[in-house]
Parts: structure tokens; sequence; C-alpha cells
């Protein structure tokens, strides 16, 4: 504690006037946590947001990361900011925080796509599963298996995430496949088949929150896979909806968000500051009280003792995935989805 | 420098005129730069309500055109299997309605079967038209513009949030800012078999809806949230579609109230943050979406620089001040005029009072006038006209006095003082001219006896026959006066020879003791004289009388009745 106090003070008095470019998604720096963190050291704290990992991806690798020192990814997505030398290693001696972490976040090793060539490449912060919401009234069994998306009953009311990265992903885990992020050439006919005909049982493809939350309310949607997880699950109940969560028995996919510093960070320890800062309680009430989200040093509320997270990973071919997935989103054909 | 009222009226008026041209020119430049900034603002609401009303416009002519092909009958028919004819009839008319309209990026019937597939579209490609058939008409059933519309009745429009259109093969109309407006196609029943959607190129639209704009106008649209859909820094346009909104209310905060639907219209004046370089004037107009859509207001904006507004007081302020210029040099020379009318008079009479008191004379005065300086000018002509009887009078009352000084009261003869005078000036000129005169001392005998024995009034009557022959019996040049008492004197001139001096005396004493008349009483009157003779008897007028004194007493004391002159050495005076 004492240790760490002086690392704050020493903080206080290295950043004063320094200023901090935070790339974040909503609800993961807000005004309150930002200021705390401007009063503690004397920076200044520019946030920005984003809600796709495409518009991370574009913003970070623009300028070579110059724009952020610091910004939020999850451990699927940082592999390409590895390979593309957009991050550089964090010393996990600045982070002392991390002994609050609950022990499956102290051990880096285990996630996969943290460490590499032994170095930390990310400090794990906050992490969601993507479980099914459904609408009680409508869905009288909780669904069990992911197969539900595609249900017949369900058709026109099914509300999916717009991202082929994930979709793909749902696909393999629907076709029965243990590596849903690593496609065999012969799966892919097969993938595509069973996207289109995931989009001919949905009711849209939502990008943001918010638009989830407004379509399922309007639409009178029946189930919903929710990529934002348990903050939708929190919302959708904030807007009075009789909504239920559910993980899929093949296992949810969840992204696990962290913290990584860019190649073009001006003061590392000012961004190191930052990571140690949203280790701590306060921040992390925040996530789960405001965003519904789980933080690394509490067990999440949302999930019980049996059910299996499956964390993001990087897939094999993104461009392709994409590729595919903005074709079938936008209504072609299988025969048109797969030409070259 | 001292400076007459005549100067200093000038000064006074024409700085007094100088201040009023100048506060009100001043004024004048004031008020009309904020009507001018008013009534630009004014007219920029004006032209944004317009807008808006040409945008509503052109959604109901978009809502029309699909009126006209959802009633087409080819549109129906072309949701049917084998209705190649009908699609390539209706495909025609697509392209016909996107020749004449530029803005329609791409028109679509879909149909409500297939999961939404794509029956007939027409697609605008880099300018050319372009259909789209076989394998690459899409399904759209998963797209809101479709699940919505199908479940609208015949003849309403859907309309969709304005946003970037991501659909791929959607050609030129691919990420760019795409508004669908969609209506459906029925049955007789009224059953949605499919609809109909017409993609519009929002920028394109606004091109041509804000083409006859001024320049220097700024064009904003905003969604029911606040996002900017148009902007002039266009990175700040659909800030959504990258994850960083951009919000009209937080560039403009009145405008908050057009978000939240507690206002309609609202002008503004942008001088804060970004626009404190360059202040901008604004006008906002919340609408309400008249069709069914999740976008449910748009907020439309123009906004123009207030310097540019402003440059057109520049002229005003340069005419204003040509104008406070002329009218100063105007009051200048009214100054002058009016300064020059009022003192006119008032040196005329300067000129009088002058004139006046130097020699008297009486100088015209503006007494006709009916105003304070005729009424001045007529005072000063009396005061005039009293002081000039005053003078007048003084001069005579000065004059009786000096012949009161000069004369004896009784006989009206000169008295001592006058005839002393006129003996020295006598001397002074005899001097002059050497002509000689004679002076005869006259004194009546026994004069006293009157007084006593007839009265003093006797005594008086004696003294003023006396007189009166003095006078008549002498010349005009000689002088005659009475010295005091019973004795006068009589200054002949040119006399200097002795017999004549004496037939003179001689002749004078026998007119002067003719008998008198005086109260029935006849009075015998004798006279003692005694002459003397200049510059004989003496150079100074006291030693000339003193002598002539001397000769009448010694004719006294030789027995009266006779004269003597002072160089007789005798006292028996000569006696008649």
């Amino acid at each position: 504690m004492a240790f760490a106090l002086a690392a704050c003070l020493l903080g206080s008095t290295v950043h004063a006037g320094g200023t901090l470019r935070v790339l974040a998604w909503p609800g993961y720096a807000d005004p309150d946590i930002v200021k705390a963190f401007e009063q503690r050291t004397g920076a200044k704290v520019e946030v920005s947001y984003i809600d796709t990992d495409e518009a991370l991806w574009a913003r970070i690798a623009k300028n070579h990361g110059g724009d952020f020192d610091v910004f939020a990814v999850n451990t699927a997505e940082l592999q390409r900011y590895i390979q593309q030398a957009l991050v550089v290693p964090i010393n996990p001696g600045a982070i002392t925080n991390t002994r609050r972490q609950l022990p499956q976040f102290q051990a880096l090793q285990k996630i996969p796509g943290i460490v590499h060539g032994g170095k930390v490449f990310a400090m794990p912060y906050t992490y969601s599963e993507m479980g099914l919401i459904y609408d009680r009234r409508q869905v009288k069994t909780p669904p069990t298996s992911i197969q539900a998306l595609w249900d017949p009953r369900y058709q026109g009311k099914v509300l999916v995430y717009n991202g082929g990265a994930h979709n793909f992903a749902l696909a393999a885990q629907a076709m029965g496949s243990r590596t849903p992020f690593a496609l065999q050439a012969s799966q892919w006919e097969s993938a595509v088949q069973q996207l289109i005909a995931l989009r001919r049982n949905a009711l849209t493809f939502y990008s943001q929150l918010d638009d989830s939350v407004n379509w399922f309310q309007s639409n009178k949607a029946a189930l919903l896979f929710a990529n934002y997880g348990s903050q939708q699950f929190k919302q959708l109940q904030a807007a009075g909806l009789d909504v239920g969560y559910a993980i899929p028995q093949e296992g949810a996919l969840a992204w696990l968000d962290c913290w990584v510093i860019t190649r073009g960070a001006k003061d590392t320890a000012l961004a190191e500051a930052w990571i140690n800062y949203t280790l701590e309680d306060g921040p992390g009430k925040v996530l789960q009280d405001r965003q519904g989200l789980a933080n690394t040093t509490a067990p999440s509320p949302y999930l019980g003792p049996q059910d299996k997270l499956i964390w993001l990973e990087p897939v094999e071919d993104v461009d392709r995935r994409n590729r595919l997935w903005n074709r079938i989103v936008s209504g072609d054909r299988a025969s048109k989805v797969l030409a070259p | 420098m001292r400076f007459g009222i005549r100067a200093r009226l000038t000064l006074v008026l024409a700085l007094v005129g100088l201040l009023v041209a100048g506060l009100t020119g001043f004024y004048a430049y004031h008020v009309s730069r904020s009507l001018l900034v008013q009534s630009s603002q004014n007219e920029l609401l004006l032209s944004t309500q317009v807008l808006a009303r040409r945008i509503a416009l052109t959604r109901q002519e978009v809502s029309r055109n699909l009126m006209v092909l959802a009633s087409h009958p080819a549109a129906q028919t072309s949701l049917q299997a084998h209705s190649a004819v009908a699609q390539a009839q209706l495909a025609t008319l697509f392209k016909v309605l996107m020749a004449a309209n530029p803005a329609y990026l791409q028109i679509r019937l879909i149909s409500a079967q297939d999961h939404g597939l794509e029956r007939v579209r027409v697609d605008r490609d880099s300018g050319t038209l372009q259909e789209v058939t076989g394998e690459d008409l899409q399904e759209k059933g998963h797209f809101a513009y479709v699940s919505e519309t199908l479940k609208l009745a015949y003849g309403e429009t859907y309309l969709s949030p304005i946003a970037i259109n991501h659909e791929q093969g959607s050609h030129a109309g691919l990420d760019r800012p795409t508004l669908q407006l969609a209506t459906p196609v029925s049955d007789a029943n009224g059953k949605a078999l499919g609809l109909l959607v017409i993609n519009l190129d929002l920028d394109g639209m606004f091109a041509l809806l804000s083409a006859d704009l001024p320049e220097d106008f700024a064009l904003y649209l905003a969604n029911h949230r606040g996002d900017y859909l148009i902007h002039p820094d266009s990175t700040k346009a659909f800030g959504f579609d990258r994850g960083h909104r951009v919000l009209v209310q937080e560039e403009f905060t009145a405008t908050a109230a057009l978000v939240d639907q507690r206002a309609e219209n609202l002008v503004l004046q942008a001088d804060q943050g970004p626009h404190a370089f360059a202040p901008l004037l604004a006008a906002f107009v919340g609408r309400p979406v008249l069709a069914n859509s999740e976008e449910t207001r748009l907020i439309l904006g123009l906004a123009r620089p207030l310097e540019s507004v402003l440059k057109q007081t520049d002229q005003l302020g340069r005419t204003i001040v040509q104008i406070v210029i002329l009218v100063s040099l105007a009051c200048a020379l009214l100054a002058v005029l009016v300064a020059r009318a009022l003192t006119r008079p008032i040196n005329s009479m300067i000129a009088a009072v002058h004139r006046f008191s130097n020699d008297n004379k009486v100088l015209p005065l503006p007494v006709e006038r009916s105003d304070e300086i005729g009424t001045l000018a007529r005072s000063f002509a009396r005061m005039q006209g009293q002081i000039r009887k005053q003078m007048d009078d003084l001069h005579d009352s000065r004059e009786e006095l000096e012949h009161l000084a000069q004369h004896d009261m009784l006989t009206e003869l000169p008295n001592r003082r006058m005839f002393m005078d006129r003996l020295k000036q006598a001397i002074a000129r005899a001097q002059r001219t050497e002509e000689d005169f004679a002076l005869l001392f006259i004194d009546v005998d026994n004069f006293k006896n009157f007084n006593d024995s007839l009265g003093h009034a006797a005594g008086d009557a004696v003294l003023k026959t006396v007189a009166l022959r003095l006078a008549s019996n002498t010349r005009k040049v000689d002088t005659v006066a009475r010295l005091g008492g019973d004795e006068f004197v009589v200054m002949i001139d040119n006399f200097s020879e002795r017999n004549l001096i004496a037939a003179f005396t001689e002749k004078l004493l026998v007119a002067l003791k003719a008998p008198m008349e005086f109260e029935g009483h006849t009075l015998c009157v004798e006279f003692s004289i005694g002459i003397s003779q200049f510059p004989e008897d003496g150079s100074t007028a006291e030693e000339v009388i003193n002598n002539a004194d001397r000769a009448m007493y010694r004719t006294k004391a030789g027995g009266r009745n006779g004269y003597r002159f002072t160089s007789d050495a005798n006292t028996q005076p000569n006696l008649l």
C-alpha cells in the first residue's frame, strides 16, 4: 500500500502537465473517472471513443499509433496490433494493482495472446461473454444452444451483431466446430450458407448497443446475440423489458479487453499510471454498476460456476471473414458471396 | 487672443452643429448595425424555413414518384414469377425517373418473398444508369427499410434514418450519405407483396436545394439526436458512423432546445469556442419528419459569417461620415451667417453709441425691429434724446451763468470782470497794432442823494438810464461796463487824439445829463469823468484803470460835473 501510494505520488510529480490520449470503448473512461485521475496526476486526459473493432483498428493504424497513448482492445484483436508493432510491451512491475486481480487474470500466460516472447503486451481490464438475451414472454424456456439463433420459430425476431469475425465464429460453433477462430478450407462454404440462413432468420444486424436496445424494444425481438454481453442485458432491463440471459452450452464467446500502450505513446509512465489506476476499486465498480461489465478484480454476477467462456482469438483470416460478411449482410446469395 | 461675441457665437454654434451631427451619425450607425444584424438573422431564419419547406416538398415529391411507381401495374406484375416483360418495363420507368432526378442513386422493387429479394433494380454508377439483374440482385429482408415498409398501408411512405450506405454492390451509393424512401406495393386486398425503394443522395439533394443560397452561407443538418449529417467541415458529419459522435448542440449550445423539442426555430450568434475568432450568425429550425421513420425530426441550419454581414455597415459608416462632414460644414456656414445676422444690429448700435459719445452725433439705430434688439435700440434712442436735451439745458445754463458772471444784473452791462478781460485784450491788441485807445471812468455825482431822497428804486432807475444812454451814445466797438455802485467805464478804440477824446466825452456828458423822469419827478444827474489813455497812462490794465479812476477823483475834487485827463496836471476839471 505504501509502495502504491509512493508510486502515485511519484506519478503526480512526474506527469504533472502531461497529456494522455486515451482511445476507449464507451463506459471505460467516464468523465468522473477521468477527472479523478487528472486531479491526482495533474495530467490532462483526452478521451476518444470507438464502438467497433474496425474503427479501433482504423484509428490506431492511422499514423502508426501516433494519435493515441493508450487504448483498450480485446485479446483477439490485439494480435494484429502486435504483429504490426503498433503497441509496445508493458512493464508489469509498474502496474502494482495486478495483485488485486482474480487469479485467472493474474495468470497471463494462460490467456491466449497476451504474452509474446516473454513480454506482456496487455493488461486485462474488463471482459464480457457474448451470451443470448431472450424475451421471457416469447421464449418460454431459456435457450441452451447457439442453434436458437437459427430457430425458425424466431424468424424475423432475431437480432445479431453486424461483425464478420464473430459471426463466422458463431457459424462454426453452430456447425459443431471446436475451433471457431480457425475455419478449415472445407468449412467456408457451409459457414457462408449458415450465415445466410442466419441472415434470413434475422430481424436485422446492429452495430451500436443503443440501436440493439431500440430495435429489441420497438420490433418486439425474441432473441438477441449479445455482443455487448451483460452490459446489453442490463440496458434492456433498464428499458423495462422482461429479458433473460443465457450462456449457450457450446460456450459463450467472450472478449477480454485489455489496456495496451501504443508505439507512439509520448509518456509511457503516464500511460502505465492510467492502467494501474483503472484496476482500482473505483473504476472497477463504475464498470460493473454503470455498464454491467465485469471487472478483473471481482467475480461476475452474471456467470454461473458451470458457464463456459471461450476467449476470443485471432481468426485465421480476418479480411476474408469481413469481406464475405459484408457481402452476406448486403444481401448477396451464396454463389455471389463465395465468388472470388 | 480675445474673441468677440461674433467669434464665440460662431464657434459655439459650429460646435453644437458638429456635436449634433456627430452624435446623430454615431447613433444612426449603431442602430443601423444592430438592425442589420437582426434583419440578417431574420433573413437566415427565413431562408432556413424556406429550405426546410423545400426539403419537405422534395420528400413529398419522392413520395409521389414512389406512388406513381407503386400504382403502376408493372410493379405488381414484376413481383410475380416469369414477369421479365413487366420487369423490363419497370426498369425503364426507373431509369426515366432517375434521369430526371440526379439525386436518386438507386430505385428498387423488392419482394416481400424470398427474404426480400430484389426484383428490379437500377443503380446510378459513375454517371450511367445500370440495371442490376440475376445473381447480382440481393436479399434485403433484414434491412429496416424492408421490414418497416412492409408493415405500412398502401400509400404510406417510410423514411430511413439518414446514414452512410454500407450496402455492398450499390455502386455510386456505396459509402455515401443516403436516405431511403420506400412505399409498399400491395395487392387488391391491401396485402404488401413488396416495396419500392428510392435511395436519395443526401449531399446531391442538398446541393440542389441550396444551390441558390449566397456563397457565404453554410448549411447544417442534424438528426433528432443532434448528430451532424451535413456540416461545412465534412469530417464532422456522420461522426457516429466512425464511432465518434459530433453533435450540433455541442457546437451551438442553444440548439439543445431544438433537440429537446422545446423550440421550433431559433436564431443565434455564435461567438464562443471555435467561433470566437470568426463569429457566425445562424438560424436553426427543427422540423418533424412527416413520414414513418425512426428519424422523427431533422434540424436544419444556415449560418453566415458575422463579418460579411457587418461589411455592409462599412459602406453605411462611410456614407454617414460623409453626411456628418457635410452637415458640420453647413452648420459652420450657418453659424457664421447667424452670428453675423445677430451681431450686425449690435455692431450698428455700438457704432451709434461711439459716435454719440464722441461727438454727440446721432446715427440711425435699428429701432424698427420688433425683437429684443429693437427694444434695446428704442431704449437707447430714448436715452440718447434725454441726454441730448440735458446737454442742451446744461449748455444754456452755462451760458446764462457765464453771462451772469460777466454782466451787471441791473444794467445788463458787462461787469468789472468782463471789462478787465476786454481791457487786457485791448491792451494786447493795441500793443500788436499800435492803435491807441482811451478809457473813461464815469461816476454819478451825489448818487447817494437819489437813494436817500427817492429810495433805492430811484437810484436803480438812474443807473439803468445811465447805462442805456452810455450804450446808445457809444459805438458798437466801444466797451461800456458798470464796475460797481455808480461807477461806469467806457473804453473807446482808436482814439489817440486828445481833442477828439475830449469832444467825444463832452458829447457823451451832454447826452448823460439830459433830465430823467422817475415817478413824476424830474431828476437832474451830473457826472464826474476821468480819462486815461493807452499807452501814455499805463502799460497794464490796472495802471490804465487806476489812472482813469484817479483822474475821475480829481474831477470830483475839482467840483464834479466835468472830466479830466490823467495827464492834466491841474486839479480843475474840464467843465462843460
